[in-house]
């Protein structure tokens, strides 16, 4: 999901203007390796690249924000990518489960462009049991949630709030938007009285769409905020988890011309899952066993370019572009004459089955044949298909996702969904 | 090499789940019947060719697994693989030694015991990335699904194809499935890769074939069968990753018709003079397609043959009078030398309720990888 949100916030831009990446999650695959790494190999950035992972607390994601705003603005970095995922996972069966969600959210930081200007910041720290997970348990942990609104969120974000928009001798009642991730809509409402605001300026959680979505729920409700924001309008976004972090914001002129895709959009693409079953096994909760030879570290190190930068290369004498990686011409038997071409990430299906024998969690598996645009063809997984949705002239994207875990690692490679 | 090398004896085993026979036993099986059927002693071979896809506990790696297996020691043994080109390419192999004068007498085994390591269909190989996912069902119906919805193609027409195998196999006392089923079954079968269903792929299955090869002037001294003469035998490669080929149009396969050319050429012969062909029905869809790569009748065509039941037994061109693989089964390495087999029986006039009437040319074809390596061998009456 970070890779497909960065994916999507680069565009058809250039990823070398980054060359810093902060990745925020409390779900992050690894406990030890950098995820900020993989996605800032599999978007393509400059190995030069300045990386972080930030974890720990649901705040976490407006802690990467700040953070890469201060460098930007002390120079240190040029332009950042902030993302931040979250997988939440409660126990199986639980009132919190379908409480819960996934998501991901990117923001780009830098000095031109700018559609929302940093004015200032304001945080509170302080132990509280809410929310928790150890390194030994696999489900996220609830105390109490009417505990946590009452005695800590109404004390800890207008705190947080109050004393960023002091320190920029803003009134509340200029805010016009108050992006709060909240435990529930009540103690949001509760809060933006508490602040000094009116409730109309919250912007609107997906709580009932997609659950408490974690690290990215103050940076997607920020995004929310500048689907309609006007030039001129204060936005106060913050984030709690053992106390609670605020960044006021002023939306600029540049927004009228740059809006973000809006929220809803991302929720309409939504697939109904057939049964709980299919659910708990795409969580790894059923045991799974998906069939993968381990990847050798010799394999994956050489091949990082073609693999997860998605390079193919192009023949410099005929022009033909072709995957994998080639020394000589498939086309023109050209040697030697072959440079890198970066492949496009959509494309169409060119042919396609449906495959019940492939040893994987769930049946059938489509297996598409995709002719990208720009050149080259690949052969991958598909996922996230509805019935009918694979066929002969249908348009992918490509999307990074696990594809095995042979060996006991995370192996990810790109595979197809459909592009609506 | 045309009409350089004869067959004079051929052997082949039951082919199913063989559990009770070791891969060693099916090699023994399977020559044992052909040196019998040749009349010669084994101490006469001077040269063997092992066609072995998938090595497995029971053997398979390397010349060994021939000399062990029939205690024949002291002769240049090569292990074939070609993917399911490996039982055409072995005996082309032996054809070669014996057309440059090498060697005088050959023995050629196909053997594969693909029941032995269990669950279903083949171990996938290969990249631990790239093209993860594929199966064997799968990468046929990548080019199925393109066939069919470029002719206009449905299921039931590919349906026929395995009644028309089946029918002939239930006449086979060696074939693996002997049932006779109809269109309706075919479609209710539970889908293996769209557009497959069960009945539109051959079954896992063991067994194996042997061919004894001679120089064509020694047949008369050594063996009392008539000899049936090697018109062709011819391989040609493709690439292996078709589909990361964006040239390719997924609607038959080059390999087939480069080796089907050749071997014509070398023969001296066009594709209407073949009487009878075993070709390399993995899938329905493949027989299809198999006929037009063959040259048969135009690419875009071979569906409405099926449909005329021009292929069937009595028809004016029978396709796999055995049975096919989807009654035989693909124990990969052995299919090749079994088709020659079956095209040896037939050119003799010896097989009985499947016999075609009056043979004089016959073909065998293999096409694997997918689409990546075909084989072709043309036999025929002195």
């Amino acid at each position: 999901m970070a890779v497909d949100a960065t994916l999507a916030l680069i565009g058809s831009g250039d990823p070398a203007r980054f060359d810093m990446l902060h990745f925020a999650s409390t779900s992050a695959p690894y406990l030890e390796k950098q995820v900020a790494a993989v996605v800032a190999t599999a978007c393509d950035l400059p190995r030069q690249v300045a990386v972080a992972d930030f974890g720990g607390s649901l705040r976490a994601g407006v802690s990467a924000l700040r953070l890469a705003l201060d460098a930007v603005s002390a120079g240190t970095s040029r332009g950042a990518v902030v993302v931040a995922a979250d997988v939440r996972q409660a126990e199986p069966g639980s009132d919190l489960e379908p409480q819960l969600g996934d998501g991901a959210c990117a923001v780009a930081v830098g000095r031109e462009g700018v559609v929302a200007e940093l004015l200032g910041r304001g945080s509170v720290a302080e132990e509280f049991t809410w929310l928790w997970r150890t390194d030994d348990q696999r489900y996220v942990q609830l105390a109490d949630a009417r505990f946590a609104a009452t005695y800590a969120f109404a004390r800890d974000v207008p705190e947080a709030v109050g004393a960023a928009l002091q320190r920029v001798d803003i009134a509340p009642s200029q805010v016009a938007k108050l992006a709060l991730a909240a435990p529930d809509p009540r103690a949001a409402a509760d809060a933006a009285r508490r602040i000094g605001c009116s409730p109309h300026t919250l912007v609107p959680a997906l709580a009932a769409e997609a659950g408490m979505l974690g690290t990215p729920e103050p940076l997607v409700l920020l995004s929310r905020a500048l689907e309609t924001a006007a030039p001129g309008d204060i936005i106060v976004v913050a984030g709690f988890g053992e106390g609670a972090e605020a960044l006021v914001f002023r939306a600029t002129v540049a927004l009228a011309t740059a809006r973000p895709v809006p929220a809803a959009e991302r929720l309409a693409g939504g697939l109904p899952l057939a049964s709980y079953a299919h659910w708990l096994r795409s969580r790894r909760i059923l045991p799974l066993d998906v069939a993968g030879e381990t990847v050798p570290p010799y394999i994956a190190w050489k091949e990082l370019k073609q693999d997860l930068r998605l390079y193919g290369s192009r023949c410099t004498a005929c022009g033909l572009v072709q995957y994998p990686q080639a020394r000589v011409c498939q086309g023109c038997g050209a040697r030697e004459q072959l440079v890198d071409h970066k492949l496009a990430k959509t494309g169409t299906v060119f042919t396609f089955t449906l495959d019940n024998l492939a040893q994987v969690p769930e049946h059938p598996m489509p297996m598409v044949v995709v002719d990208l645009d720009g050149g080259g063809r690949l052969y991958l997984q598909g996922t996230d298909c509805g019935e009918g949705e694979i066929d002969v002239g249908a348009r992918v994207v490509l999307t990074l996702r696990r594809l095995h875990e042979a060996g006991g690692n995370r192996n990810y490679f790109w595979k197809a969904r459909p592009a609506s | 090499m045309k009409d350089q090398v004869a067959i004079v004896g051929v052997g082949c085993t039951k082919f199913g789940e063989r559990y009770e026979r070791s891969y060693e036993d099916l090699i023994c099986d399977a020559a044992f019947a052909a040196y019998a059927d040749a009349g010669i002693d084994p101490a006469d071979i001077q040269a063997g060719y092992l066609g072995t896809y998938l090595p497995g506990p029971g053997g398979g790696k390397s010349a060994t697994s021939l000399a062990d297996a029939l205690r024949l020691y002291g002769r240049p043994i090569t292990r074939v693989e070609n993917y399911c080109a490996t039982g055409t390419d072995a005996v082309r192999n032996a054809c070669l030694a014996i057309a440059s004068g090498a060697y005088n007498v050959v023995l050629v085994v196909g053997a594969e015991k693909l029941k032995d390591r269990g669950g279903r269909g083949i171990p996938r190989l290969g990249h631990p990335l790239l093209a993860r996912g594929n199966t064997a069902p799968g990468l046929f119906a990548l080019a199925a699904n393109r066939y069919m919805h470029t002719f206009g193609v449905g299921r039931e027409t590919l349906a026929k194809v395995a009644v028309k195998n089946h029918w002939n196999g239930a006449r086979n006392d060696k074939a693996h499935l002997r049932s006779e089923i109809t269109v309706d079954q075919v479609l209710a079968a539970p889908l293996i890769a769209h557009p497959f269903g069960l009945f539109d792929c051959c079954p896992t299955t063991d067994g194996a074939a042997a061919a004894i090869l001679c120089r064509r002037e020694l047949a008369p001294r050594l063996s009392r069968r008539p000899p049936i003469l090697v018109k062709a035998a011819t391989l040609a490669v493709e690439t292996g990753k078709p589909y990361f080929d964006p040239t390719f149009d997924y609607l038959g396969f080059r390999s087939t018709q480069k080796a089907a050319q050749a071997a014509y050429a070398m023969a001296g012969i066009q594709p209407g003079d073949i009487d009878f062909a075993e070709v390399h029905d993995c899938f329905t869809w493949t027989e299809i397609s198999n006929i037009e790569d063959l040259g048969f009748c135009e690419k875009g065509s071979g569906w409405r043959w099926v449909e005329e039941g021009r292929t069937a037994l009595h028809g004016d061109r029978p396709i796999n009078p055995s049975g096919g693989l989807k009654s035989f089964g693909h124990p990969i390495g052995a299919s090749g030398v079994r088709m020659v087999y079956e095209c040896v029986v037939q050119l003799r006039g010896e097989a009985g309720e499947r016999q075609v009437r009056s043979p004089r040319l016959g073909l065998a074809h293999n096409v694997g990888g997918p689409g990546a390596v075909a084989g072709v061998v043309v036999l025929g009456n002195a």
